[in-house]
């Protein structure tokens, strides 16, 4: 009688083990910040500079020499979560010989942050992204026009390479997107990520 | 002597060409690429600030119970002021068309306006004399009611897809040989409010809420020209006063036929205009130096 109950149960623990990992496979995986392979319990400071960053509307293009950002991560409920608290820019400009940038900011902030798995790839997920940039220039259509950035960013994370890429793939897969002036903008960024405080110098990884 | 006078005639006819030629030569606009345009843009006039070219090439009015597809393109052009509180005004184009007057055919003409033949004895008269009439196509025709500079332009609202882009006090011109010239569905006094958006819209009822479009941005000339295709302006949330001037003399007759038949004076909410185009922008600044840079 007990052997049949132990069987039972094993039986019922299996089907819940099984039922649950295809829920856990259909909704999709829930990645979580590691340093050197081991789950971030607290929480940690990632900062980072683009090594490459720029926003395309059609014909015209505005790069950022300094696109620095500051990242606030922790793992809640088993899903990685973040906060991006400082997006410092400077250097700012175009490809247009009319158009300069006058001022840009990151606005809004803190921009919340998750990290998602689509397709068995990991990605960080930045919503309510605003920037405002005021281009100048005398004979620049847009001079003295205040243009937002508004909109979600999803980035693919390398955990080779500790960097997380952010184009219109990446943006295609995580169902997100940037507008300006009404249209869908494209946005290019490869952000390496390093932890800046207990974790110092430890592999940053997501999975 | 005659076939020397005849030969003094022919050089002094081909200067006087020529002189001709040069003069028109300096007298317009030499603009090259993208800015070609802005011919009739004022930007040597310091108000205009930015310079617009903007052809609506489809779309629809819909005035009481009359829809009117767009056929003809319907050209917006001049420069616009520096905005204040998020607008500017117009300033109107140099060759005083800033408000190109495009007729479109109003779909079934007089038929589709007048009254059947169940009318009283004086209006059945009056369809006699009209389907007497060879012309019986009625021709509506969009143009300001009030100076260019109270048509008022936010270029942020049109690219941001929200609230009012375009201001533009108008009225209807309605044309038939019947209806006599000063056949206007709106006036100076009383003009037809558009307030177009890019956005949506939230009109009273029986209307239901549309949604606009900046259209498709591109940037040319290196930043200095954004054009937008694929725009669409709607507004059906203005009212229409009652027609005025129809039928010259006999307007107190056939003015009440054609409010009748249109529906008019049309409330809020049972009006409505589409308008889809492209669109053209530049500064003043720029477009001059274009024109200066080719000579």
């Amino acid at each position: 009688m007990k052997r049949k109950a132990t069987s039972v149960f094993g039986t019922v623990a299996l089907v819940a083990l099984v039922i649950s990992a295809v829920f856990a496979g259909s909704a999709g995986a829930s990645p979580v910040w590691k340093f050197n392979g081991t789950e971030l319990s607290g929480s940690e400071v990632v900062v980072g500079g683009a090594l490459e960053s720029s926003m395309t509307i059609p014909g015209l293009t505005t790069k950022c020499a300094n696109f620095l950002y500051k990242l606030k991560v922790s793992n809640s409920a088993g899903l990685g979560k973040g906060e991006v608290t400082e997006v410092p820019l400077y250097n700012c400009t175009t490809n247009s010989a009319a158009c300069t940038v006058k001022t840009i900011a990151a606005e809004s902030l803190p921009w919340l942050s998750k990290l998602s798995t689509v397709s068995a790839k990991n990605y960080i997920v930045i919503e309510g992204v605003k920037v405002a940039i005021l281009y100048a220039g005398e004979e620049c259509v847009l001079g003295g026009t205040l243009v937002t950035v508004k909109g979600s960013a999803g980035g693919l994370v390398d955990n080779t390479v500790e960097t997380a890429t952010f184009n219109s793939t990446t943006l295609t897969a995580t169902g997100t997107e940037l507008k300006a002036l009404g249209q869908k903008i494209e946005w290019n960024g490869v952000f390496p990520t390093e932890a800046f405080e207990w974790h110092r110098e430890q592999a940053l990884t997501v999975s | 002597m005659k076939k020397n006078r005849t030969r003094v005639v022919c050089t002094a006819l081909a200067v006087v060409s020529l002189a001709a030629l040069a003069l028109a030569g300096s007298a317009s606009a030499k603009l090259v690429g993208a800015f070609t345009v802005f011919q009739q843009c004022p930007y040597t006039n310091p108000e205009a600030n930015r310079c617009i070219y903007s052809v609506t090439e489809g779309g629809e009015v819909v005035l009481g119970n009359k829809k009117v597809p767009i056929v003809n393109p319907v050209t917006l052009q001049g420069g616009y002021t520096t905005a204040v509180a998020e607008f500017s005004k117009l300033v109107a184009a140099t060759n005083g068309i800033t408000l190109s007057k495009a007729a479109q055919p109003v779909p079934g003409g007089l038929a589709g306006i007048v009254p059947d033949a169940s009318s009283p004895a004086l209006v059945k008269a009056l369809i006699k004399f009209f389907f007497e009439n060879s012309l019986t196509g009625v021709n509506s025709t969009l143009e300001l009611a009030k100076p260019v500079n109270e048509v008022m332009l936010s270029e942020l609202h049109l690219a941001e897809e929200e609230e009012v882009a375009l201001k533009m006090p108008a009225k209807f011109h309605l044309e038939n040989p019947f209806l006599g010239k000063s056949c206007f569905v709106g006036s100076s006094t009383s003009p037809v409010m558009l307030e177009l958006t890019t956005g949506t819209t939230s009109p009273p009822a029986p209307n239901t809420a549309i949604k606009g479009s900046g259209g498709e941005f591109e940037f040319l000339e290196e930043g200095r020209v954004l054009r937008t295709k694929n725009n669409e302006l709607v507004d059906n949330a203005w009212s229409a006063p009652a027609a005025s001037g129809c039928g010259g003399i006999l307007s107190f007759l056939v003015n009440p036929i054609i409010n009748a038949q249109i529906g008019l004076p049309a409330a809020k909410g049972k009006n409505t205009a589409i308008l889809k185009g492209t669109t053209t922008i530049a500064t003043a600044l720029a477009v001059k130096k274009n024109n200066e840079n080719n000579p």
